[in-house]
């Protein structure tokens, strides 16, 4: 019945949508890059050591969120234990500042060690999902605690370990404080580059049909468990790399340092900045480490409970988290003003016979 | 009507039976759809015509026989690796990333021959970049031919099921298949739209050379699209022939609407 010859293919290519974003768009980012760096470079130079603590805290717990982020927000896979990455990222530093190891023996070996026990976790762990895997991650932190304790030699005990390492130079003539904020930012900033990279490319696009879909993964060449695997690896991976920094910036650590709470609440300010985005880590790097200093300002006794408080108004408001601000109030712009913005791209320009499907439908959308 | 099949045939299913536990899903199936062919799997409902695109493409292992694509046996092959194989499929149900544009979702049909592990990937090197951007120029392309140039940059959400489906097919196409499974490319859609896809499926047949098994319910589209058609029922082979034979054939009507029964 059917008449299907072949209708010649729509060769108007002129008229397709904006490849990219228009360039006052870009020119908007590129200034407040600029702004921000400028910001991170001068910033702590005219601060106290207090606020610079503060800021290089942010990078630390930035750079752990960004490794949860992946495995996480990225690739769908709840990840319960990124404390002890942390911790085990900061105990390795220690032992090697102890030791006199050069330091970026440590640095590496920070990053390489808990990456290893994380892909070997990984191996045997990613073929599970849901609750079965976050149990599993639960154990690490768990575990990592009373180990932590027990391995004295090695870690200092229950007492933790007070190291001091990574001074100024002379010659900078930089204090200590900002000396260690410089490091610490610009390890964030090299590993946020990297990472916003891969999630962009046909790494992110595995990572995110795992978390969406694992019957389209497999059938787009995408292997769900390999993907899993790489994702643990290189969030425990960065966990590592925050434990030195962490090491870096507060020179101690104990067994509290990977303490089960710690993960819960590196996953809520993953949440609270906004899953699957790299603004949202930040975000949430702001979050986890300032609103428990506003809160214990505005009152000692009720720190706790401020910031349980701004975590549930927040989700209230932005389930999807701080990062899905603008989406969100562009959404609200658009639905005010309709036809006036979407639309000109929609209609097929002179009804070029369209192959596939006619665009008159994408008319008759749902939502 | 069809062009004759060289030494090879797309794909090549013998004796494929699928059993659960002690349930019988396929019964010793055997066909082959000739290279460059499109072939039709029809059937009532609970057939196994789906069971059976799930072993081609890997997602389930038959309990015995083989299953060729492009003369390679492929029944112990991962799912995964199908598609560097050469398979690849659509969804009943279009399965995108409806938070994600249309471009982004196509994209995704690169990853079989895009090179490079997550360390290139991250360090964006100018290799990675240029493939990356074949990659978008490829499927760039393919949405322009299958008319959803206009929707590249849209995200997925803000289009219909209809045009989830060509997206779909683009993502297909754009892993370079040889055997392309459509598994009912035509439910939820209007007459309109299926007489495009139909226009559609043949064009890139004959352009990417392909072996088609469309597995549907539409009749119309059946007629029109394939050259030869496998009758399932029961997760047996009822029989094979084109279209027109298989709608008279007795067996086929009986299949599908019952014996004629003596009582009113």
């Amino acid at each position: 019945m059917a008449t299907a010859s072949g209708t010649a293919p729509a060769t108007a290519p002129a008229t397709t949508a904006p490849r990219r974003r228009s360039p006052l768009v870009r020119l908007a980012a590129l200034l407040g890059g600029l702004a921000l760096a400028v910001v991170l470079v001068v910033a702590p130079l005219v601060s106290s050591p207090f606020i610079n603590y503060q800021l290089s805290s942010i990078m630390v717990f930035a750079v752990a969120l960004l490794g949860l982020n992946v495995v996480m927000g990225y690739t769908g896979q709840v990840s319960l234990g990124q404390s002890a990455f942390l911790g085990l990222g900061a105990y390795v530093t220690a032992y090697g500042v102890v030791q006199g190891w050069p330091l970026w023996l440590s640095l590496v070996l920070s990053a390489a060690l808990p990456a290893t026990v994380g892909m070997l976790v990984a191996l045997a762990a990613a073929r599970l999902r849901g609750l079965a895997l976050a149990m599993i991650t639960i154990a690490l932190p768990i575990v990592g605690v009373p180990l932590a304790r027990r391995l004295d030699e090695f870690t200092g005990g229950s007492q933790g370990q007070v190291v001091s390492f990574l001074r100024a130079p002379e010659t900078t003539g930089l204090a200590n404080d900002q000396w260690r904020y410089y490091v610490v930012t610009v390890i964030a900033v090299v590993v946020f580059v990297l990472v916003r990279n891969l999630v962009r490319g046909r790494v992110g696009r595995s990572f995110a049909v795992v978390k969406e879909n694992e019957a389209v993964a497999l059938s787009m060449g995408v292997s769900p468990y390999r993907t899993k695997v790489l994702a643990f690896t290189i969030a425990s991976l960065l966990g590592g790399l925050a434990g030195f920094m962490y090491l870096a910036v507060v020179q101690y650590t104990s067994p509290e340092t990977l303490v089960f709470a710690t993960s819960i609440n590196l996953v809520a300010a993953m949440v609270i900045g906004g899953s699957a985005s790299i603004v949202g880590t930040v975000l949430g790097a702001l979050y986890y480490v300032l609103v428990p200093v506003v809160a214990g300002q505005v009152s000692s006794s009720r720190t706790a409970l401020i910031s349980g408080a701004v975590l549930l108004a927040v989700l209230f408001v932005l389930p999807a988290g701080l990062a899905s601000l603008p989406r969100r109030v562009g959404g609200r712009l658009r639905r005010r003003t309709p036809a006036a913005e979407g639309a000109p791209a929609t209609p097929d320009p002179d009804g070029t016979a369209p192959a596939v499907p006619t665009p008159a439908a994408a008319s008759t959308d749902r939502r | 009507m069809a062009t004759t099949p060289p030494a090879e045939p797309g794909l090549s299913v013998r004796g494929v039976s699928l059993r659960f536990g002690g349930i019988t899903v396929l019964d010793d199936v055997s066909f082959d759809a000739p290279r460059g062919g499109i072939l039709g799997l029809v059937g009532p409902n609970g057939a196994g015509k789906t069971s059976l695109f799930n072993c081609i493409s890997g997602h389930y292992q038959p309990t015995a026989g083989s299953i060729l694509v492009g003369g390679t046996e492929t029944v112990r092959t991962p799912a995964w690796r199908m598609a560097r194989l050469g398979l690849a499929r659509t969804f009943q149900h279009p399965a995108l990333r409806l938070d994600a544009t249309v471009l982004e979702n196509v994209m995704l049909g690169a990853h079989s021959w895009l090179p490079g592990g997550p360390v290139s990937w991250a360090l964006r090197l100018p290799t990675t970049r240029r493939h990356e951007r074949q990659a978008r120029d490829r499927a760039l392309e393919l949405l322009e031919r299958t008319g959803l140039g206009w929707a590249a940059h849209t995200p997925a959400d803000e289009l219909s099921h209809g045009l989830h489906k060509g997206v779909e097919l683009c993502r297909a196409l754009l892993s370079r298949p040889s055997l392309l499974l459509l598994d009912e490319p035509a439910a939820g859609l209007s007459h309109g739209e299926v007489e495009a896809l139909i226009s559609t499926v043949r064009e890139v047949r004959q352009e990417f050379d392909l072996t088609v098994v469309v597995v549907e319910h539409h009749m119309g589209l059946i007629s029109a699209l394939t050259d030869r058609v496998v009758v399932l029922d029961h997760g047996a082979k009822l029989m094979e022939g084109t279209a027109a034979e298989a709608q008279s054939d007795p067996r086929v009507v009986e299949a599908y609407l019952g014996k004629e029964v003596g009582a009113a």
